[in-house]
């Protein structure tokens, strides 16, 4: 794995904006709902049923389905949503971030912190 | 009259809170240990200092507020605030105390002197405040809580300047407060970490320390570095720095620094700050400015 840059540009840094919140409404709002305790089991015991509460698009919903976090993000889902259904499946956040970054949760686990070499600031 | 006898900058992290209740449980694990350590005389201070009421400014994580109505300046008025419940289930700890009479004043000031608010009358804490108050304090906790919440999670966020002008105001308004109190505030946020994307992980110590070491004394110089500035140098979370200019803001020019420590535990830079204020209260400095 690469050393962190200091770029930026996806896929290195996704900054959640105006736009990418109007895109991600409807997959916040699923990942959001799973903050409650009844939803996060009523979404195990049939992902299909409850999904189609939230009116994902099929794009949405196969991103979910394939726990494809990097997709979920870049298409509008914010992290700290995301992180929900990680949570729910029993997943955590260097399970997203390692799939970031293209290695599995225990190469991640392991690289951090992943130092860089400091640069000061300039204003 | 109430007076702010101090201030504190802090770090937050869901693991932060993790780790104290394994820590608690089974002994902290090797890279969480130094930060307990570091705490320690920071958690000594705090009680010394008995304070009446602490006002933390902090960020939400999507715990309480979601994208339909995400207030960009948020104040929780209430005598009671739940714990979040963040989707692994909430923390064995008790609801913290608040105290709404404390709470309508500053709103009130806040609010007339240029800060429009969002109230909220039933406000659920996260990690934010969380993660690194059982570190400072044992349960029952000390005193009553007003949290002031920073959107941090949706861009645009509040810059730099305008969370200095709300330190100013907050200052003022808990100056203006008639009970004879002792105030701490408190700012929690950062330090560097960015939790998405292939810069995952990233820890740019060299920055966090840069920040602590200019806080006190030349806050100015740290006010202009653009917040994409510290997202790109210590990834984007690192705007949350932002957050301790509002502490630093409602504390005088004469404050001396008598606690700071920093580590980085694993994915996120924890530093943490004290601020004390001299017996007599001088006002607040201004070197905000737009």
């Amino acid at each position: 794995m690469r050393d962190p840059s200091f770029d930026m540009e996806e896929p290195g840094t996704f900054i959640f904006d105006g736009p990418r919140s109007t895109a991600g409404m409807r997959l916040n709002r699923f990942a959001l709902s799973l903050k409650q305790p009844s939803n996060r089991a009523t979404f195990l015991a049939d992902p299909d049923a409850f999904m189609n509460r939230w009116d994902l698009t099929e794009r949405e919903r196969s991103l979910v389905e394939a726990r494809d976090w990097t997709g979920l993000l870049a298409a509008g889902g914010h992290l700290q949503a995301i992180l929900k259904l990680a949570a729910t499946l029993g997943l955590n956040l260097y399970h997203i971030g390692a799939h970031n970054c293209g290695v599995d949760a225990h190469q991640m686990m392991h690289a951090c912190p992943r130092r860089v070499v400091s640069d000061m600031p300039h204003g | 009259m109430a007076e702010i006898i101090g201030g504190i900058g802090i770090s937050h992290t869901p693991s932060m809170g993790m780790a104290f209740d394994a820590g608690m449980r089974d002994g902290f694990a090797p890279e969480w240990q130094p930060w307990y350590e570091g705490t320690r005389a920071v958690k000594g201070w705090l009680a010394d200092a008995r304070p009446d009421q602490i006002v933390v400014i902090y960020n939400d994580h999507l715990n309480h507020f979601e994208f339909d109505a995400y207030p960009t300046l948020a104040i929780g008025v209430s005598n009671s605030f739940r714990q979040a419940d963040e989707g692994w289930g909430p923390r064995a700890f008790p609801d913290l105390p608040g105290d709404s009479d404390f709470g309508w004043f500053v709103t009130e000031r806040l609010v007339h002197g240029g800060f429009d608010m969002t109230v909220c009358q039933d406000l659920a804490v996260d990690h934010g405040i969380y993660s690194w108050l059982p570190y400072l304090a044992d349960t029952p906790w000390p005193a009553p809580i007003l949290p002031i919440a920073v959107n941090m999670v949706r861009h645009p966020l509040p810059t730099s300047q305008r969370l200095w002008q709300l330190g100013n105001a907050l200052g003022e308004a808990v100056r203006a407060y008639e009970p004879d109190q002792r105030i701490v505030v408190i700012a929690t946020g950062g330090m560097s970490h960015q939790i998405s994307g292939g810069r995952f992980g990233m820890a740019n110590e060299g920055l966090d320390r840069f920040f602590l070491a200019h806080l006190q004394d030349d806050a100015a110089r740290l006010l202009a570095i653009p917040q994409r500035e510290l997202m790109r140098l210590g990834g984007t979370e690192a705007a949350e720095l932002s957050i301790w200019f509002a502490m630093r803001a409602a504390l005088s020019s004469t404050v001396r620094e008598v606690h700071r420590f920093h580590t980085f535990p694993k994915i996120t830079g924890c530093g943490v700050i004290v601020f004390e204020e001299p017996p007599v209260v001088t006002d607040a400095i201004a070197v905000g400015g737009r």
